[in-house]
């Protein structure tokens, strides 16, 4: 960026997802008084060379736990993806009874990262003790996920063609209580996320993304769906245990009966589809069949028919944030992957970053930017440049917080008058 | 919009572009219990008709969703695939249509398309700085993912002798990874 | 244990110079109501300059390890360091990239190391525990 004259560039390092997280992301806004004018992005903080690490280092399998850790919170969606890519290019076939699991799995992990980012979300209205309320709320799922798969996070579930652990029936009264539990608590949530005046000020027209706009640059997951568009890799493909599931896009006026495309109408679409997942979960719970849980127990005969195969394919799944998407091509008799290519949900949603801040103000920035739920491990990081003041001043992420805070206050005292 | 079947789509791309159409497969796979289709097509082109092959699909779906450029490094040449979705809001009805080019490595040049899908431009940094491929007329030539002080010339995904070997870490008792 | 040179809490600050975010979402969850660190009298602080211990998590990438230099030397002492999760201690998964420069001690001293990918929130917890005694150790013998 051409820094020739004194500007006033706000660097503005804002937490990706994290209320504490800092430096995975700046933001440098270019303002003009309190108006934002100029938004630029720029990434580049966690590059860690996955993909050449894949083609180079790892075999399939191995790439597979590679995948995982690609984000800690979609640490499902990734693998989801890369085992699907890698059957399609294969031919490996998949039983019926892992798909179903994975679906099971895949669903677990939305809610709890929709409920991670309604913690940061009211965190960054103001709303703190909702943060802790929300994470209270999410630990419940995070036990679950123990109680199935062994970890809360990097779960290790998935193998290539199959899944590594069952679902038995001796678990299924335990997972039956916990999803009781979510189906009570969804009225609280909803009250006090979507029936708030406070929370509906802070959000109604703001961060507003057009329908034209979301489909111009290929936004994806609720950021796309919010603005109206109807894109949903589970509703639109047929993969895993959706294609017989009828799953239908969640648009929010399903509950409101227009599409703004603000903040708002995205934390209606997530609050619904936290819903929508612990249906998913029953009818999959009910209608699981019977059978294997994997085509190829055995590692070693596994590798080497990796090792012989040659072909490529595309895999896609609904991560939380958006369509996460895997390709892969596979070259007989090398043992690496021959070319591997990631791209992740937040990749997409952060090229419509400039249209939703630009016109906004600068207390709004941080509800504005976690409401597209960046997830910055998969992407990197933001900046944002101020041109029209000549003065240069740096706003730590903290200040920025405040001001947005200090918006909160503002607003609230207002009602009271 | 109407909806084709994927022959009658391939089809369309030969008539459209006859000549420079090189060759298409398409893959179908049966899903879970129901037995619903997965499909996904793959065209690869000449780089002539390339652009031309990206206002097809344009016709074919009104902003047709871009899901990531993806580049090999073959050898004496660089593939790169376009992977696109259209039909995308109809229940089980998209389609992944993987759209080819092979441009030989004395000539790493590609028009860009921003100015059809705007959303491309983070594909095309990042493909740019990747694996060397020049994108004519980008809007922002900046580097994406690398840091500023990166070498210039070293790029990661090439397996020549453009790729990233001298800047491996590799830890104190360890051998790093053999490159042939 | 005679923790009597702290009086007050002990003032944390994290830095991410890289990771995944799953070490970095369990050390929230280590301050959500259930594990709760703050009835031990820990807080995150927004500045290095109020800290007294540093959370780093992540292998360091190249743009990364200029800014956990300049955090380190901008935390005064006493101070300690805790390494987060595997890819502080040797680079976790990704030891062998091009984009990375040396684990966390190469670049910044750590005291305590934390394995695990990502480590539970009791773990981390005991590492801050850890890390709380070895200071009152060190501000105890700088008093004496």
């Amino acid at each position: 960026m051409s820094e020739t004259q004194t500007k006033t560039s706000y660097t503005i390092p804002i937490g990706p997802v994290h209320p504490a997280v800092h430096e995975a992301i700046r933001l440098d806004v270019s303002v003009e008084g309190e108006e934002i004018v100029d938004v630029d992005v720029v990434v580049g903080q966690v590059h860690r060379g996955i993909e050449w690490l894949g083609m180079n280092r790892n075999n399939p399998v191995q790439s597979i736990y590679l995948a995982e850790r690609v984000c800690g919170i979609c640490s499902t969606s990734h693998p989801f993806s890369f085992v699907q890519a890698v059957e399609r290019a294969t031919g490996i076939e998949v039983p019926e009874r892992a798909e179903y699991i994975r679906v099971i799995i895949a669903e677990m992990e939305r809610i709890h990262s929709h409920l991670l980012w309604a913690g940061v979300a009211a965190h960054e209205i103001g709303f703190d003790s909702v943060f802790y309320l929300a994470w209270r709320v999410r630990e419940e799922i995070m036990d679950l996920m123990e109680y199935i798969t062994g970890n809360r996070n990097s779960k290790a579930m998935f193998q290539i063609g199959g899944v590594r652990r069952d679902v038995t029936e001796e678990q299924l009264p335990r997972i039956r209580k916990s999803l009781e539990y979510y189906k009570s608590v969804f009225n609280q949530l909803k009250t006090v996320f979507l029936e708030d005046i406070t929370v509906r000020m802070r959000t109604r027209n703001v961060g507003i993304l057009k329908t034209e706009d979301a489909l111009k640059f290929t936004a994806a997951g609720p950021t796309a769906r919010a603005s109206g568009v109807p894109k949903d890799v589970r509703q639109d493909e047929a993969y895993g245990a959706y294609a017989d599931l009828d799953i239908k896009a969640i648009t929010p006026d399903m509950l409101t009966g227009t599409v703004v495309g603000d903040v708002y109408d995205r934390i209606i679409v997530r609050l619904l589809e936290v819903k929508q997942s612990v249906e998913i979960i029953e009818r999959c719970l009910a209608q699981m069949p019977p059978g294997d849980i994997l085509t190829e127990p055995k590692i070693a005969k596994l590798l080497a028919t990796l090792k012989k195969a040659d072909g490529e394919g595309v895999g896609r799944h609904e991560a939380p944030r958006g369509e996460c998407f895997h390709y892969v091509r596979l070259q007989g008799g090398e043992e690496t992957l021959a070319t591997w290519k990631i791209r992740a949900p937040t990749y997409a949603n952060l090229v419509s970053m400039p249209t939703i801040l630009i016109g906004g103000q600068i207390a709004d920035v941080p509800i504005a930017f976690a409401s597209i739920d960046p997830c910055i491990s998969c992407t990197n990081r933001a900046i944002v440049v101020d041109t029209k003041t000549k003065r240069k001043s740096v706003l730590t992420d903290t200040e920025l917080h405040k001001l947005s805070v200090e918006k909160t206050r503002r607003l609230q005292a207002k009602l009271d008058n | 919009m109407k909806i084709l079947s994927p022959e009658k789509i391939v089809e369309s791309f030969k008539i459209c572009l006859g000549s420079d159409f090189i060759d298409s497969s398409i893959y179908q796979r049966e899903v879970a219990v129901k037995k619903n289709l997965f499909t996904s097509i793959w065209i690869r082109v000449k780089r002539e008709a390339f652009k031309k092959s990206v206002e097809h699909i344009c016709k074919l779906q009104e902003y047709p969703h871009l899901s990531v450029i993806s580049s090999s490094d073959l050898g004496d040449s660089v593939a790169l695939i376009y992977h696109f979705t259209i039909y995308y809001g109809h229940h089980l009805k998209a389609l992944s249509v993987g759209l080819g080019v092979t441009l030989p490595k004395n000539d790493l040049k590609i028009p860009t398309i921003t100015d059809l899908i705007p959303g491309a431009i983070f594909t095309e940094r990042e493909t740019q700085e990747m694996i060397g491929v020049e994108i004519v007329d980008i809007p922002d030539n900046r580097r994406l993912f690398l840091p500023e002080d990166f070498p210039e010339g070293v790029y990661p995904w090439r397996k020549d002798e453009k790729g990233p070997h001298g800047m491996l870490r590799v830890l104190p008792g360890r051998e790093g990874i053999k490159n042939e | 244990m005679g923790l009597n040179s702290f009086k007050r809490a002990l003032w944390v600050y994290h830095l991410n110079t890289g990771s995944c975010n799953g070490c970095d979402i369990e050390i929230l969850a280590a301050l959500t109501p259930r594990y709760d660190l703050e009835r031990l009298g820990i807080v995150l602080v927004g500045s290095p300059r109020h800290a007294d211990v540093l959370l780093v998590t992540g292998p360091v990438t190249r743009q990364m390890a200029p800014r956990l230099k300049r955090i380190y030397e901008q935390t005064p002492d006493p101070k300690v360091v805790i390494a987060i999760g595997s890819c502080g201690i040797e680079g976790g998964v990704f030891y062998e990239s091009y984009n990375l420069v040396g684990p966390i001690d190469q670049i910044i001293p750590v005291d305590v190391y934390v394995p695990g990918c990502p480590p539970r929130p009791e773990a981390i917890i005991e590492a801050v525990v850890k890390a709380w005694v070895k200071l009152e150790k060190a501000a105890g013998q700088k008093v004496a």
